[in-house]
């Protein structure tokens, strides 16, 4: 499903190059549930960011589903994050001013599908995350936990191969933070493959493999 | 219908995204109204204008040629120096062998003094001038009531007037009909045998091209009464007409070389066609247009940055909202797409308000003025094309700079 090798990428500050990932060697089978954890400037959100196909690679190569990625322009890549991916972030992302339904069918608007079917996907994916009495409210007139669960059915609805989720709790109280990792087991448990990175234990403990990584290396790898 | 429902999909998105900042986007839609509706009113005032203009020259009739003598004259070898440099031996001649180009030709007549004209005790400060029957032709004047004056009435120096409406309406009180009754010109009587159609001169006399005349308050004698009055054979200057619109530059070149060939001794002589004003009008009203039109558009220009500016701040806003989009599945082409539509659809509703203010202002400046003006459906076609290109033109940077945005640096932003 997701094959990295000998990925590598830095930063440009001027003229100074910080080096963010040095070598990452990974892959990560269909279904599974992965986290990436490690302390902060360990280049774990960089990582991600190059799983989901939103950031580039200097060297190494990274296919996903079968595609090549890193060779990619704009709209290729653009096209992949459609069909492929789908994003989960820690400050949910949601367009203020319009409905919960109006932010889940964003996703089907890029990828144009048709009017009839997005209105019955973004019903059954609210179905799925529990919010089919929420379709029509503003994000400002949900709570927190419901509004993650919004995002998340956003990033369901192209039915992607990969969920890419950073920092899913960390702007949830511990009770929401516990329903949102309940929700992303049953979804793993129907088959989405995830990807998430966290700082918690606790949260990285609800996966079934952890991938700790240090200075922009693997550390340790519980596969 | 796919493509249908992808723009149709895309415009609710450019539409939400207006929403949001209402005041911002209603504001940035005046500004592209009143640019619209300010070159509209411009343009319609100065084409009623000049349609205005072009159809009071035209009453004077489009083929006449005047000529005169040349009074910058300089030639120190000239002996005359008086008189107007034209009589009744070159009325006659040029009336037997002058020029293939004329049709029609008339001496014009006027006196220095100001004669008393009255009837009873009702007094007229109507203009006279001495013409002979063919002036009401080359002029394209129409007798109402009565008759033009016959070749004899010229002829015997018959005490015969045609007088305009203002006239009849000061001599006679309005409605009155005239014909048969006399009038005091100085100490003599003369018999009203016409009365003119009605001119509208309005705009020309407001703005003096008729000499301050009011072109109804006239009275026509025989000029042969009239030279007989003044004492001179003198004749101030003649009209005449060509036989066509295009001949009239050609008749302007004879009549000049005749008369010099007769008198150039001691005069030379000036032409003017009525082509030459209209020229000359014409170069003048579009040149007010232009400077019309360019100071409008400069508020259409203002309204255009003002889209740029809201667009600008809108995508920096936005920054986040950019980003997600990206990652959510935007091409470049998406986003650049967004945002110029925001800012088409802007300049577009801009575009049909100031539609119709400029159509409004001109309905009433039509009513207050009286100019002809018509609002026309290539009028509305390139307001729109004009707004739709100030949308694209002032969006486009800002969608560029949108689109171009890294989606990880973009989500970042705070």
């Amino acid at each position: 499903m997701i094959s990295l090798h000998n990925i590598h990428k830095s930063y440009y500050m001027g003229d100074v190059t910080v080096p963010v990932l040095n070598g990452i060697d990974l892959s990560i089978d269909n279904g599974e549930f992965v986290a990436i954890m490690g302390p902060s400037g360990s280049g774990k959100t960089t990582l991600l960011n190059i799983i989901g196909c939103l950031d580039s690679i200097d060297v190494g190569e990274y296919s996903l589903a079968g595609e090549k990625i890193n060779t990619l322009d704009d709209k290729s890549m653009a096209r992949i994050r459609s069909q492929h991916i789908g994003f989960v972030f820690q400050l949910f992302n949601l367009i203020p001013r319009i409905s919960a339904r109006r932010n889940i069918e964003l996703p089907m608007i890029y990828a144009n599908v048709n009017k009839a079917d997005r209105y019955s996907r973004t019903t059954t994916v609210l179905e799925r995350v529990g919010l089919s009495d929420r379709a029509t409210h503003v994000p400002t007139q949900l709570s927190g936990g419901q509004q993650q669960r919004v995002a998340i059915a956003r990033a369901l609805v192209n039915n992607p191969d990969l969920l890419v989720v950073d920092e899913p709790t960390g702007s949830l109280d511990s009770k929401n933070g516990k329903e949102i990792m309940q929700l992303f087991g049953r979804l793993n448990a129907d088959g989405v493959t995830i990807v998430m990175v966290t700082h918690e234990n606790d949260i990285a403990a609800c996966a079934q493999r952890q991938v700790h990584l240090l200075d922009g290396k693997i550390d340790q790898d519980t596969a | 219908m796919d493509w249908l429902q992808f723009y149709f999909d895309r415009l609710l998105q450019a539409f939400y995204a207006l929403r949001d900042n209402r005041l911002r986007s209603v504001l940035s839609v005046l500004g592209i109204a009143v640019g619209i509706a300010a070159v509209m009113a411009v343009g319609a005032v100065s084409k009623g204008g000049s349609y205005l203009v072009f159809s009071e020259l035209e009453t004077f009739g489009l083929n006449s040629v005047w000529v005169y003598r040349d009074r910058n004259d300089k030639d120190p070898n000239r002996r005359v120096r008086k008189g107007t440099g034209l009589d009744n031996y070159d009325y006659y001649a040029m009336k037997e062998t002058c020029c293939s180009a004329m049709d029609k030709l008339t001496p014009m007549v006027f006196s220095r003094e100001r004669s008393i004209i009255q009837t009873g005790n009702r007094y007229s400060n109507a203009r006279i001038s001495g013409v002979n029957s063919d002036y009401l032709d080359i002029n394209n004047d129409h007798i109402i009531y009565g008759r033009n004056f016959r070749p004899l009435d010229i002829k015997r120096r018959r005490a015969s007037a045609v007088i305009g409406p203002t006239v009849v309406e000061d001599l006679f009180g309005k409605g009155s009909n005239p014909i048969g009754k006399d009038i005091r010109i100085g100490i003599r009587r003369f018999t009203v045998v016409g009365v003119l159609e009605e001119k509208s001169r309005d705009f020309l006399a407001s703005i003096g091209s008729s000499g301050g005349q009011d072109a109804n308050n006239r009275i026509l004698i025989p000029f042969t009464l009239y030279q007989q009055m003044n004492g001179s054979k003198a004749i101030n200057f003649f009209q005449l007409k060509a036989r066509s619109l295009e001949e009239a530059d050609l008749l302007s070149i004879q009549v000049k070389a005749f008369l010099e060939r007769r008198n150039g001794k001691n005069y030379k002589y000036k032409t003017d066609t009525m082509a030459t004003y209209i020229g000359t009008a014409d170069r003048i009203l579009s040149g007010v247009a232009m400077i019309g039109v360019i100071a409008a558009s400069i508020s259409l220009l203002v309204g255009g940055l003002g889209i740029m500016n809201i667009m600008s701040t809108s995508v920096l806003e936005r920054t986040r909202e950019i980003g997600l989009r990206k990652a959510i599945g935007a091409s470049q082409a998406d986003i650049l797409m967004q945002f110029l539509l925001e800012a088409i659809v802007i300049s577009t509703l801009g575009g049909i308000i100031g539609l119709i203010l400029g159509a409004g202002s001109s309905i009433i400046l039509a009513m207050v003025t009286g100019f002809p003006l018509t609002p026309t459906p290539l009028v509305i076609i390139i307001a729109l094309v004009v707004s739709i290109i100030v949308g694209i033109a002032s969006g486009f940077l800002p969608a560029r700079r949108a689109s171009r945005l890294h989606p990880v640096e973009a989500l970042r932003y705070e």
